[in-house]
Parts: C-alpha cells; sequence; structure tokens
C-alpha cells in the first residue's frame, strides 16, 4: 500500500515535472515553429507551385526543380559553382588567415589589442559601405587599383576588375575574404585565450617552440571552434548576397550569380515566387547537408 | 533538497501566474482592439454614403500615391508642379504621396499588390507590368473616367494599358530611343551631321576609332541599357511588325532575321566600338562620361533630354537622331522603339476608387503638361499652353515621332516580367559574345514561357 502511494506521488511529482518543463520550454519552442520551422514548410509548399505572388497558385509538382536545372537563363548551376568557389577560398584562405592571427595575438603580442580591434573593424563596418569602398577601389577610370597600377608603370595589368569576367568573381572574394577574416578570428581568439596557460607553459619547458605549442597543443583544443567556423564559413558562402548584389549585381553576363541574387531576381524581378521558394528551399538542404558533413568529417578525424 | 524544490516550486508559480497573466493581459486587448477595428469600420462605412451626399456637402478625402519621382529623378519638377496645381484647386482632398528609388519601388509595389495594400493611385509602367496586377484583380477601371478626358487624351496612347477592351491606365509622358551624338567628337572626324545610312555610320565609328575616340557608351551593368541598342539594331533589320509580334508572344523567336540582326549587333561589339569598361559601369556613370566627352554616341530613352539641356557646357554639342536602318528590305526610318509606358493606375481596392480615378485622371494631365515643357518626354496628352520653352533635343525628339511610321515599345516592359528576364538574360549573354545570334532564338524559343 505505501509502495503504491509513493509510486503515485513519485508519478504524480514526474507528470509535474514534464508539465513544468514542457510549460518553460513552450514559448522557445513556438517561437522556433513559427519564425523557422512554418517558414520552411511554406516554402516546400510553394516551391510546388507555379505562383506569381498575388494571384492563385497552380501545383505544378517538381517542375520547378526540373527547370532550375534546365532553364538556360536561369544559371542555377553557375550560381551553385560559384558559391562553392566562395567556400573554398573561405575555408581555405579565410580561415588559415584568421587562425593565423588569432595565435600570434594570443602570444600576448605588444599592441594586441589595437591589433584586434583593427583586424576586427571591417566586420563592423556595414556591408553595403564596404561594398561601395571597393566599388570606388575597382572603378576602372578613377578606381585606387587602375591609378596603382598606373603609377607603379603596370598599365598593362589594368583591368574592368566587376566588369570582366575572368576578374569579376576575384573582385568579389577580395573583400568578402578580408571583411570577414576578423569574425573568425575573434572567435578563434576567444578559444586560443581560453587555453590553460599551465599546458602552453609546461610544453615549453619540455622545449617546445611557440609554433609547435600552437601546433600540438593550442589547435587540437581549439579544434570545436575551428569547426564552427567551418560551418559558418561555408554555409555563408552558400547565403552570400549583399557583396555580390552591390559589386557585380551577378554580372558580367551573370557570371557572378550566386544562389540569393538568383532567389531575388525569381521573386522581385520575375514574380516567380514558386521558383524562388524552390531555390530558397535548395539552399536550406545544402546549407543543412554541408553543416552534417562538416560535422561528420571532423567527428571521423577525432576518431 | 527541500530549498530546491520551494525555489522551483516557486518559480513555477511565478511562471503560471505570468502566463495567466498574460492571457489576461491579452483577452482585453484583444477586446479593446475589436472596438478601434469597429471605429475604423464605422468611419469607413459612411464613405459610400459621403459619396453621394458629397455634392452639396463636402468632398474632404485623403488619397495617397506612390510614385519614383525621387529628388533625383528628372521627372520631379513636373511632379512637383502638378501636384501643387492639383492641391490649389482640390483643397478638400489631402493628397500625400511618396516617392522611391526606381528598382526598389518595383519590389514594393509587388509587395504591395500582394498584401492588398496599394495606395489609391499608384505609378506603374504599362503592358505586362501593369498586366500582371491587373490579371490578379487589383486595379480599378478607368474606362468610365476615360469618357470625361477623351478629347484631350488620344484612345491610340493607352494601348500599352489596356487589358480585354478596358483601360486601366492614365498615361503621362512617352519616350522613344534615340540615338544621342557628341557633335565635337563627330567634327573631328569630319561629320557635320549624324551619319544617315548604316554604312556611312560604321565608316563613322572607323573613323572615331583610329582617332581614339570610343564610339558607343553602354552600361553593362543594368541589361536595360544594352537592349537600347540591341532592339534598334534588330527593329532596323528585321522591321517593326515582326519584332513587334515577338515581343507580344504572337511571333516565335526562332526568326532567321532576329539571328543575323543579333550577329550584326555582336560585329559592333567585337569590332571594339563600345567601352569596354563600359561593362562594369552603371547607366548614371555611362551617361555621365558621355556628357564628359569620352563617347562619341550613347543610344538610350529621351528621357535624357532633360539632363542633357540641363547642362549648358554640353546642350550645344549633342544632337539626336534615329538609327540608320540596317536592312532596307524589311526596315525603314520612322520605325522606332519606345512608346508610353509611365503610366498612373488606380487601386480597386481604394475606399475613394472613382474620385480617385478623376484625380489620377487630371494629375496625368499636368504631369505629362510640365514633363513635357522639362524636356523628361513627349506628350502623351495633347498638348496645351505655350510650349516655345521646351529645349531643342525634346523637340528634335518631337520631329523625330511626328514622322514616325510605326513604334515596338521596349522589349522588357511589353513582356511579362519572368519573359522580360529570360530575355534580357540572354541580352546580357550577347553583349558578353557568350551566345551568337542563333544561340540567342535557339535559347528564347525554348525558355520564354
Amino acid at each position: 500500500m505505501a509502495k503504491n502511494k509513493t509510486m503515485n506521488h513519485k508519478s504524480a511529482t514526474n507528470w509535474k515535472k514534464g508539465v513544468t518543463i514542457f510549460l518553460f520550454l513552450l514559448p522557445a519552442l513556438l517561437l522556433f515553429i513559427s519564425v523557422l520551422i512554418a517558414p520552411i514548410a511554406v516554402s516546400i509548399y510553394r516551391s510546388l507551385q507555379d505562383w506569381n505572388g498575388f494571384s492563385e497558385g497552380t501545383f505544378i509538382g517538381l517542375k520547378n526543380y526540373k527547370e532550375l536545372f534546365t532553364n538556360g537563363s536561369i544559371k542555377f548551376m553557375v550560381a551553385l559553382k560559384n558559391s562553392m568557389i566562395l567556400a573554398f577560398f573561405s575555408v581555405f584562405v579565410q580561415l588559415p588567415l584568421s587562425l593565423l592571427l588569432a595565435l600570434l595575438l594570443g602570444r600576448k603580442i605588444k599592441g594586441e589589442r589595437f591589433f584586434l580591434s583593427v583586424y576586427f573593424m571591417p566586420v563592423l563596418i556595414s556591408t553595403v559601405v564596404i561594398g561601395q569602398l571597393w566599388l570606388k577601389i575597382y572603378n576602372p577610370d578613377y578606381g585606387l587599383l587602375n591609378r596603382m597600377l598606373d603609377a607603379l608603370n603596370l598599365s598593362s595589368w589594368k583591368h574592368v576588375w566587376v566588369g570582366e569576367v575572368g576578374y569579376a568573381l576575384g573582385a568579389i572574394l577580395v573583400p568578402t575574404i578580408w571583411q570577414y577574416v576578423g569574425y573568425h578570428m575573434l572567435l578563434m581568439y576567444a578559444g586560443v585565450k581560453g587555453v590553460n596557460p599551465d599546458l602552453r607553459e609546461a610544453a615549453m619547458l619540455d622545449g617546445a617552440t611557440n609554433w609547435q605549442v600552437d601546433r600540438y597543443v593550442v589547435i587540437p583544443i581549439i579544434k570545436p571552434i575551428i569547426k564552427v567556423s567551418v560551418i559558418f564559413a561555408v554555409t555563408g558562402s552558400l547565403k552570400t548576397y549583399d557583396l555580390v548584389r552591390i559589386l557585380t549585381e551577378g554580372g558580367p553576363f551573370q557570371t557572378t550569380e550566386v544562389p540569393s541574387t538568383l532567389l531575388e531576381n525569381m521573386l522581385f524581378l520575375r514574380n516567380r515566387y514558386g521558383m524562388g521558394s524552390t531555390i530558397s528551399v535548395m539552399l536550406i538542404v545544402l546549407c543543412f547537408a554541408f553543416a552534417l558533413l562538416i560535422s561528420a568529417a571532423f567527428k571521423e578525424k577525432d576518431n | 533538497m527541500k530549498m530546491k524544490r520551494l525555489v522551483s516550486t516557486l518559480l513555477a508559480g511565478a511562471m503560471a501566474l505570468s502566463l495567466v497573466a498574460c492571457g489576461a493581459t491579452e483577452a482585453p486587448a484583444a477586446t479593446t482592439e475589436a472596438p478601434a477595428a469597429e471605429t475604423k469600420t464605422e468611419e469607413a462605412a459612411p464613405a459610400p454614403a459621403d459619396t453621394t451626399a458629397e455634392a452639396t456637402t463636402s468632398d474632404a478625402i485623403t488619397l495617397d500615391m506612390w510614385c519614383i519621382a525621387t529628388e533625383s529623378d528628372s521627372n520631379r519638377h513636373a511632379y512637383e508642379a502638378a501636384i501643387a496645381d492639383m492641391q490649389a484647386a482640390y483643397p478638400d482632398i489631402t493628397f500625400n504621396w511618396e516617392a522611391f528609388e526606381n528598382q526598389s519601388y518595383k519590389t514594393k509595389i509587388k509587395a504591395a499588390v500582394s498584401a492588398d495594400e496599394l495606395p489609391d493611385i499608384f505609378f506603374t509602367w504599362s503592358c505586362a507590368f501593369l498586366g500582371d496586377f491587373v490579371d490578379a484583380g487589383k486595379v480599378y477601371c478607368l474606362d468610365d473616367e476615360y469618357q470625361n478626358w477623351k478629347d484631350e487624351l488620344p484612345e491610340v496612347m493607352l494601348g500599352n494599358t489596356t487589358y480585354n477592351g478596358k483601360h486601366y491606365g492614365v498615361p503621362t509622358t512617352m519616350n522613344i530611343v534615340g540615338l544621342f551624338a557628341n557633335m565635337d567628337l563627330l567634327k573631328e572626324v569630319g561629320y557635320d551631321e549624324v551619319p544617315g545610312t548604316y554604312e556611312d555610320f560604321l565608316a563613322c565609328c572607323d573613323a572615331l576609332k583610329a582617332k581614339g575616340i570610343i564610339p558607343f557608351g553602354c552600361a553593362g551593368k543594368e541589361t536595360w541599357c544594352v537592349t537600347e541598342y540591341l532592339e534598334s539594331v534588330i527593329e532596323k533589320s528585321i522591321g517593326a511588325d515582326e519584332l513587334n509580334d515577338i515581343f507580344l508572344g504572337k511571333a516565335t523567336w526562332n526568326n532567321e532575321g532576329v539571328a543575323t540582326a543579333v550577329d550584326t549587333f555582336q560585329e559592333l561589339v567585337t569590332n571594339g566600338y563600345f567601352d569596354p569598361a563600359g561593362v562594369g559601369l552603371t547607366n548614371d556613370e555611362v551617361k555621365a562620361n558621355f556628357m564628359a566627352g569620352k563617347y562619341a554616341f550613347y543610344m538610350n530613352g529621351t528621357w535624357n533630354c532633360a539632363d542633357f539641356a540641363a547642362n549648358e557646357e554640353f546642350f550645344p554639342k549633342v544632337k539626336v537622331a534615329e538609327f540608320p536602318v540596317v536592312d532596307s528590305a524589311k526596315g525603314k526610318l520612322g520605325q522606332l522603339i519606345g512608346g508610353p509606358s509611365d503610366t498612373l493606375a488606380v487601386a480597386a481596392s481604394s475606399p475613394n476608387a472613382e474620385k480617385a480615378a478623376a484625380y489620377a485622371m487630371e494629375l496625368g494631365k499636368l504631369i505629362c503638361h510640365y514633363g513635357y515643357l522639362d524636356g523628361c518626354g513627349l506628350p502623351a496628352w495633347i498638348p496645351y499652353g505655350d510650349t516655345s520653352s521646351v529645349n531643342g533635343l525634346t523637340q528634335a525628339v518631337s520631329e523625330i515621332c511626328a514622322n514616325a511610321d510605326s513604334y515596338v515599345l521596349f522589349g522588357d516592359t511589353a513582356m511579362n516580367a519572368d519573359d522580360a528576364q529570360t530575355y534580357l538574360s540572354y541580352v546580357d549573354q550577347v553583349y558578353g559574345c557568350q551566345v551568337d545570334g542563333a544561340g540567342f532564338i535557339a535559347g528564347l524559343a525554348a525558355d520564354i514561357r
């Protein structure tokens, strides 16, 4: 009898606990559903429709997905390729640069705070301002870059940087890498600073050089942060929009289109909200897939 | 342990209370809002009754308008002057207007149509752009109101805003594509007039190039600027009727004549007549370069006349002409690209749609009047008053139009939004020499929906 009473009391307590947890989680859950799950669900639904945004949509199945890869004027594959190039340079140029700066600043060098602020400053500046700034640098007539080449007697190297097929994507890459080096550096710097100084000292006492300490002590410890940076860099490259929009608007001849500029084109210029939803679904899938792949790759390496 | 339990009980209690409290606050809020909505309904409801009683009482209403006449827009003055006249004539109508930048306006207006939040009167482009809104039932039909204005607004000017035989737009100005020439530069290579034949035109370009002068400036960053050249070449090669049929979807893009014309245009590009730096420039930058004497020719809309005329130093140097005939078997002088496109329309959802229609008509007429005087375009309405102050360049455009044989509306305006973007994409590829004439027609025939 007493045992039953205790059991009943326990299950009542558990139930109450469950309700309490549920109530505490409910606001966040509702927020999560309304701002993330619901829009994704609506996007998937709309991606199966031919819909211009103001009339009734027509269900067309997977036709939008097929057209995305077959229509010669949409250039989704070009956009995807450009995003991959951006992701490649972000991971293999931007992140090593960020790591290098974070490791150097983590050694308590002179002027550490000053350099930290300087490298982080581009992150604080609005991307529109950065885009305009680089547009002025790239301007073929009065731009700093071409003027500098003139001054150095290298006029033959002058180009229409954002207007030539061979250079436009590179012209986007440089400010993109420059802008976010500081962001990743700060993430990694926080990690470097979190490394126990005793470990560093112990390694030094054992005769390790600064680089050896970084290589064998610091980097393995901040690996989770590096993983986060890689995920941010790759998914950020897939979602990139602002600098492309300002610098090239997807041109010349659509060679620098990225999925987000295509998405804008579909929604606001072509009135194809159905196709726009298709591109957004593709973006969501790709971002999730890459995040999972990167996590799996890091896990495998750990194992 | 007891303490923990006490704290968690207190927290849970506080949370439960807050939830109840939230609910209690929200519930009355909803009831508070309901009367507010009712009040609004009560205020809105008498509107139709007011309309009937107005004749004897008052015309006090508020009308809102959106347009693209921003501070930097050449039509700004025409809008300001017209609105000032209207406000003086109708003091009982509170008129609020907002101007937005061209590109962002396209986004804003479409979002407003989707959300049924259009202002009473709104600026729009004719043909397919307005057509999408008409199809969705969002635009007020102006047939009844037009009867009051038909003596001043020729019906031929309403062709681009007529859908299923009904009129939905008030045209303001009309424009064509003009070949603007810097005569100082042309004189340097021995030309006192803009070359009249295509052969002479090419010879002039060669002479300019040999002298180190760039013949054409074209903004590659804005593909519509490329169409100003390409469409003129196509029209003067295959004729206006064929091109018009293609733009309106009555004929296929699979047209050998178009392919040849595209190749002709591409020859101009590959011959190095275009400024290579133009690919990375906006239209404003190219226009500034033309006015600074960097290019000999600039093909663009005649709305530029106002800006050219306003520049005292540049104005005496510039002349406007028609693009020469490329293939005289089909193309001929007088076949022009352009027509009335800038339009005012009235929202079907406007509570004062009838009055807004009358207001929009009169406002459109005044914008047209002042726009013409300013040189922003040719009048879609029959001109009135003293027009002797119109600048010489606009008058020259008037003369070209007076001898016009036919008009083909700008391709990206004539087509629906999706087709227009597909078309612009291929125009872009032609300018970049990524596809030739055959690729252009094959691609468009396959991808235009």
